[in-house]
């Protein structure tokens, strides 16, 4: 278990790195130095080379990835021009709401979907599960968008039971107790995210529920809820469990959408202005932390999934 | 500002309008309307080639209370010394935020003209002497909120400031330009407490002088500002040493988002409004009223909110549910407008004071491209295509209007041409197709015209055009509506005339990076036309940087000896209305394909006034005004 820790562990850092060179690269072959942008169409010469200059876009593009790693291994993630902040404090100011907004709505979506997709299993073919299929597809068919728009003209407009926009509180405990404003953004995410988990739910049971040792349950007059608790949701949750784990860095970006329909500033729309910006630190703290999460995401899926069947072993 | 990109002030000078000459009294019963509005029977404003009113102001409830601003998604404030740096110098930083605590020396717009309003601005008008290199600027006894008067040593020590940044770093301070001011500055003196004498090495044009770079800079207070970190003393600002530790000091404070509110550095104020909290996520702000503020505005003086948005529409959201108080309306809800009345909002829009257009690159060799863009009768067969009022019709929701020059129709400027009020160039395929045949070309319509007469004389293709030249070219838009339609209606009457256009999207700052003949020489074969929006102009609209030949702001490299002549008029002449000239030149010369503008339009609650309608006009100029707000009873 120690061996393979570790050797993840060296992969992961592997991978960061590549990603680093990968997107610092990519990021100067579309805009050698974000100057233009950032000064206007008017700006001259001599201000663009102070610019450069002061933000050192006039060294070689070696140097400058050596030095902006340099300062990351020092745990600086370097200063965001554009919004005149670290981007460390850019990222703590916003943190915390992303993953609450993501956190809470993957918590939502698996709670609902997971008997939802068993359900659908059990009765499969009856006029519940076409109607849940149906609705389902209704759902993963729609664009975040057009389903938080409805959400809010039925919700917020029409009927104003709840607000139009997410909680503009800085406070992570007031965003948290105001349910009045959080509910339709973390109402569209559930929405969405349950579609879909219901669905590989659905087929997972279906498959389980096909296999030998669910017919020998039966066949010993098990009853059909120990069948289902004991035998299948088990079994049939492996797959759900590397789908939510490879779900986690939708805690760092998955609800961009969400956060411009909602009002609600979050890291996905921070990165989303940083791209219009030209914002080169926030964008690579971004990419490298969600590469973070990408790989962490697998890595618990994978230690998940041993716990979950003990016929799993790493190695 | 560039339209489409982020909103920014020109790098050469400020560049939005704002409120309407005002009387200097503090009450709010004080009235005078903008030199353009036109009031009609029921007492509402109204402007040409404006859409909705402004109505008559209702009575005063007598009670201060709290009125929200929509601040624009990305627009919020990060940069607080009233002394923007080249990449700090938008609107949102400086209009919303920085001049309602420190206005400048002379305040533009008035209303939605683009002018100087007197009546807002800190200091009486410049005078003259001395062949125009030397201006002596008396100040008005306003007060800064500490109770001290604003005097002649407060203005040294911005100039100082100004010369201390500059000196860091030319980034440092937006409205610089290369040898102009500070540079040419060669003494300062300050006979009185209220009056400045600056001697300078050059002569400049007063106007734009006064309008363009005096007023972009505020007042920074002496008494407050002059120390070299938070607990030191007040030192010799003078002192060139000192004002280089000053600036930086006073940098690094305005780097230091989060303590904006709190910092006391800020609260030293002459303008209106002091700010009282800042939220430096979200960029959310409430400012309190100064009560020292010697300037007109309401009584009582309401405090003034502004309210982020990430989106659109979180922000039409927003007024549709009556969240906010000042609203803007989408481009794309402007079908919705309709509805405001039932929602208990007014609306107004103007375009704000600037040019859209179409690039010409004049380097591109491809298909002889640079020959034929220079020849003026292909610009004018060009300008013919544009079908302006179809536009506006189809892709702007009739929220818009014409434009035929550097200098709109509307909002009406002091120096619009007279060339420039009605269309030079109307559209017409078929004059198009006949300047076409007039100059040499074989006219396919719907095909592809060639040069059949090279040459240059009269009829001919004109100097550079081979026989056989195709007009088939490509060009590069901005993907942000409404521009695609635009081109596309563009290219579809360029084939009707036998111009075949190959239209390429991409987006704003890959456009001004790539295809920008002074930025990436490399590129220069690689567009024949671009379209990325349009730009705002100055308060004096000179075309200085962006049509001069070699201009920091040239994107096709456009070069004529006859603009250069008329801009250098302009800049340094001494005619106050040269700019007149310059632009009547550009609107026949059409160094661009001059577009259509877009209204920029807000909504605000019924139950909201203005002391002065010019209070609410202004809005369409990324401009406002909130000491002049009030409830109505």
């Amino acid at each position: 278990m120690t061996a393979y820790l570790l050797r993840r562990l060296g992969t992961s850092i592997i991978v960061l790195i590549g990603i680093s060179i990968f997107v610092y690269l990519l990021l100067h072959a579309i805009y050698p130095s974000p100057a233009r942008a950032v000064l206007g169409l008017k700006a001259n010469n001599a201000q663009i080379n102070a610019w450069n200059k002061q933000y050192g876009f006039s060294r070689p593009v070696i140097e400058q990835y050596l030095s902006y790693m340099n300062g990351l291994l020092h745990g600086n993630l370097g200063y965001s021009y554009a919004d005149n902040q670290t981007v460390a404090s850019l990222f703590a100011e916003r943190l915390a709401r992303s993953i609450y907004l993501s956190g809470i709505s993957l918590l939502f979506a698996i709670i609902i979907a997971l008997p939802l997709g068993i359900f659908q299993a059990a009765k499969r073919n009856s006029l519940g599960d076409s109607a849940l299929t149906s609705a389902a597809f209704i759902l993963y068919s729609m664009p975040v968008f057009a389903l938080g728009l409805i959400l809010i003209q039925v919700f917020a407009l029409s009927f104003p039971l709840f607000n139009f926009e997410a909680s503009q509180s800085t406070s992570i405990w007031t965003v948290i107790g105001d349910w009045h404003s959080m509910f339709l953004p973390v109402l569209t995410l559930t929405l969405i995210t349950v579609a879909l988990f219901s669905r590989y739910m659905r087929s997972s049971s279906i498959d389980v529920l096909a296999q030998d040792y669910i017919k020998v349950a039966r066949a010993k007059g098990l009853p059909e809820r120990l069948v289902l608790l004991r035998h299948l949701v088990r079994n049939a949750s492996l797959p759900m469990i590397t789908l939510i784990g490879l779900s986690l860095p939708f805690l760092l970006a998955g609800n961009l959408i969400t956060e411009y329909l909602f009002n609600y500033q979050g890291l996905g729309l921070l990165f989303y202005n940083s791209l219009g910006k030209e914002d080169y630190p926030v964008l690579l703290a971004y990419t490298l932390i969600g590469a973070v999460f990408v790989v962490l995401g697998n890595f618990i899926a994978d230690i998940a999934l041993t716990v979950a069947d003990p016929r799993i072993r790493l190695a | 500002m560039t339209r489409f990109g982020t909103k920014r002030i020109g790098g050469l000078a400020l560049a939005v309008a704002g409120i309407t000459a005002l009387a200097a009294c503090s009450s709010s019963s004080s009235s005078s309307g903008s030199a353009t509005s036109s009031p009609s029977t029921n007492g509402a404003i109204t402007q040409p080639g404006s859409i909705g009113e402004i109505p008559a102001a209702g009575t005063p409830s007598g009670t201060a209370g709290s009125i929200s601003y929509a601040l624009t998604p990305g627009g919020v404030p990060n940069w607080i010394l009233p002394m923007p740096t080249s990449s700090t110098n938008s609107v949102y930083n400086v209009f919303n935020f920085e001049w309602q605590m420190w206005p400048p020396m002379y305040y533009a717009p008035s209303g939605s003209t683009p002018t100087v309003d007197p009546s807002l601005s800190v200091a009486n008008p410049p005078t003259w002497s001395n062949g125009d290199k030397t201006m002596t600027i008396t100040l008005k006894p306003w007060k800064w909120s500490t109770g001290q008067t604003i005097s002649s040593k407060d203005l040294l020590f911005t100039f100082d400031m100004i010369k201390a940044g500059v000196k860091a770093s030319p980034a440092n301070w937006s409205a610089y330009v290369p040898g102009y001011f500070p540079d040419i500055v060669t003494s300062m003196t300050t006979p009185n407490a209220n009056t400045i004498v600056v001697n300078m090495s050059k002569a400049v044009n007063p106007t734009w002088m006064e309008y363009n770079i005096l007023g972009s800079i505020p007042i920074m207070p002496s008494a407050a500002w002059s120390k070299e970190s938070a607990s030191g003393s007040i030192v010799d600002f003078t002192n060139t040493a000192n004002a280089a530790k000053i600036f930086a000091y006073l940098t690094s404070q305005s780097k230091s988002v989060s303590t904006y509110a709190s910092n006391p550095l800020w609260q030293t104020v002459d303008g209106p409004y002091k700010l009282s909290s800042f939220n430096d996520t979200t960029g959310a702000f409430t400012m309190a009223p100064n009560n020292s503020y010697s300037g007109p505005h309401a009584t009582p003086m309401s405090t003034y909110v502004g309210v982020p948005f990430t989106s659109n529409a979180a922000e039409w959201n927003a007024v549709k549910t009556g969240s906010v108080d000042f609203g803007y309306v989408p481009q794309e809800d402007i079908p919705q407008l309709p509805q405001l009345k039932g929602l208990g909002y007014n609306y107004y829009g103007l375009p704000d004071f600037g040019n859209y257009f179409v690039a010409y690159n004049f380097k591109d060799t491809t298909g002889s491209f640079n020959a034929i863009a220079n020849q003026l009768y292909f610009r004018q067969t060009m300008q013919h295509l544009e079908d302006q009022a179809g536009q506006i019709k189809a892709y702007f929701n009739g929220a818009g209007d014409p434009a035929y020059g550097p200098i709109p129709a509307f909002p009406k400027s002091p120096f619009l041409p007279a060339n420039a009020a009605t269309n030079p160039y109307p559209f017409s395929v078929q004059t198009a197709m006949t300047t076409l045949k007039n100059n040499g070309w074989n006219v396919v319509a719907n095909g592809t015209d060639t040069c059949a007469k090279p040459g240059t004389a009269t009829g001919d293709c004109g100097a550079g055009v081979p026989a056989g030249a195709k007009l088939a070219f490509n060009l590069i838009y901005n993907t942000t509506p409404p521009i695609p339609q635009q081109v596309e209606d563009l290219a579809s009457n360029a084939k009707a005339a036998g111009i075949e256009i190959a239209l390429s999207g991409s987006n704003f700052n890959f456009m001004i990076q790539n295809y920008n003949d002074a930025a990436s020489t490399a590129n220069e074969n690689k567009w024949a036309m671009e379209d990325f929006g349009g730009e705002t102009n100055s308060t004096y609209p000179t075309q200085f940087g962006v049509y001069n030949t070699g201009g920091s702001g040239q994107i096709g490299a456009y070069s004529d000896p006859t603009a250069d002549s008329l801009i250098n008029s302009s800049v340094t002449g001494s005619n106050p209305n040269a700019v007149t000239s310059e632009a009547s030149f550009f609107t026949t010369n059409l160094p661009v394909l001059w577009q259509p503008e877009l209204d920029y339009t807000w909504a605000w609650k019924s139950n909201i006034s203005s002391t002065e309608p010019a209070g609410i006009e202004n809005l369409t100029q990324y401009d406002n005004t909130p000491q002049f707000w009030y409830l109505n009873k």
